[in-house]
């Protein structure tokens, strides 16, 4: 488990989108496998679809088949505790529900690498701690993780901090 | 979940549970239809055309269909632009997410050409109604198509609804019977869907080579407008 931190507007978001896909790279190259999950800083959703919808179209574009779908949902949603608001539309969510929903979609299919871009913004503190659990479970297991914040309180549970400055990255 | 399907179906709900696109999709086509026959006869009046009557009720019913089309179209791909990225990003092939948005949008281009010819039969009847709803669809194909094209490549929804508003308003009145000018009309992609509106408004028949210009105008719209869409959505490795 990575973090990766910096002042506001280093770089960090612009690293990590380029590192997804989201931007053309000017330069250099960026190794990947397919398999991995984002959770963008703001959360990328349909605004009239509903959160079990969400999870349908992105079970279908990891590519898993309905049961393994169900499993992985079922986990995320009680993980999150965010399973009552399964039919809601997004646009009837508060702020750390779409945030739970946009961490979830990132998690569904139980990726090798998961980047998370301000993952924890707008999550209360129950949540907060929850998510750093299911994060130090999910290392556990295997999965690779890079939390790209610029506030890294939880230091302690990271392996290992980068600090970008000035377009570099050095570990702290 | 295999094809573009189920994925159209999903970007179908997105729209219709939007109650002012609903609205719209039922009041422009009537209100086009019912209000435009008499003012774009008076406008092609004004430019020197000569459309009036049935046939200007026609192309009234025409543009209706173009306008929202062309609408739809655009804020269909510029509001979703960036949770499609990330549908792509995930594993979905951006050809099959063009593929699904444009399905999406031809869905309720027929809806919205249905009920402007709806509305056309019942203000002032139609003698030939199959050639006159293929017609007010091609309108609302070769729209759907510049829509998509200018959503994929503006962002903003004031610059690219006012593009997308630009191109109809040149196209309208710079098109068959509504101007005594030649000129820019060639240039604009529904001038031959136009016609043969103007033709079933009179009660005339078309050349088949009029029909296969505007399958194939709308046809060169549909892809060019999936290669934008493919070509703005894919992940930069």
């Amino acid at each position: 488990m990575v973090g990766l931190v910096g002042e506001n507007g280093s770089g960090k978001s612009t690293l990590m989108k380029i590192i997804v896909g989201m931007l053309e790279r000017d330069g250099g190259t960026v190794e990947l496998d397919d398999r991995f999950g984002y959770c963008p800083q703001l959360p990328l959703l349909w605004s009239k679809l509903t959160v079990d919808e969400h999870f349908e179209l992105f079970a279908g574009a990891y590519g898993l088949d309905e049961s393994e779908a169900q499993a992985s949902v079922a986990t995320l949603v009680d993980d999150l505790r965010f399973d009552r608001y399964r039919s809601y539309r997004a646009e009837e969510l508060s702020g750390g529900t779409r945030q739970k929903l946009n961490l979830a979609i990132s998690m569904l299919h139980n990726p090798e690498l998961l980047l998370l871009d301000e993952p924890y913004s707008g999550f209360d503190w129950e949540t907060y701690t929850r998510f750093w659990k299911m994060s130090e479970r999910l290392r556990e297991e295997g999965m690779a993780i890079l939390i790209v914040s610029h506030f890294l309180p939880e230091r302690d549970r990271l392996d290992r901090i980068y600090e970008l400055r000035d377009g570099m990255s050095e570990e702290t | 979940m295999s094809g573009s399907t189920p994925i159209t179906g999903y970007f179908l709900i997105e729209q219709i549970r939007n109650r002012s696109t609903v609205a719209m999709l039922v009041a422009i086509p009537i209100l086009f239809v019912v209000v435009s026959a008499d003012v774009l006869s008076e406008f092609a009046s004004a430019l020197g055309g000569s459309v009036a009557g049935s046939s200007a009720a026609a192309l009234g019913a025409g543009w209706a269909a173009a306008f929202l089309a062309g609408a739809l179209g655009f804020f269909q791909i510029a509001s979703s632009r960036d949770a499609d990225r990330r549908l792509a990003l995930a594993g979905l092939a951006p050809i099959r997410l063009a593929v699904a948005r444009i399905n999406a949008s031809l869905v309720l281009g027929i809806v919205v050409s249905l009920l402007a010819f709806a509305t056309l039969w019942l203000r002032v009847g139609v003698t030939h109604p199959l050639h006159t709803l293929a017609a007010i669809l091609m309108f609302a194909v070769i729209y759907i198509g510049i829509g998509t094209l200018v959503g994929s490549f503006v962002s903003g929804p004031l610059e690219g609804s006012l593009a997308v508003a630009f191109i109809f308003l040149i196209d309208a009145f710079s098109g068959p019977g509504m101007s005594a000018s030649d000129g820019i009309s060639r240039l604009m992609p529904t001038r031959e869907a136009a016609d043969l509106l103007i033709a079933a408004g009179a009660g005339r028949t078309s050349p088949t080579g009029d029909w296969l210009t505007v399958v194939a105008t709308a046809a060169v719209a549909l892809v060019v407008s999936s290669f934008a869409f493919w070509f703005s959505a894919r992940p930069r490795r």
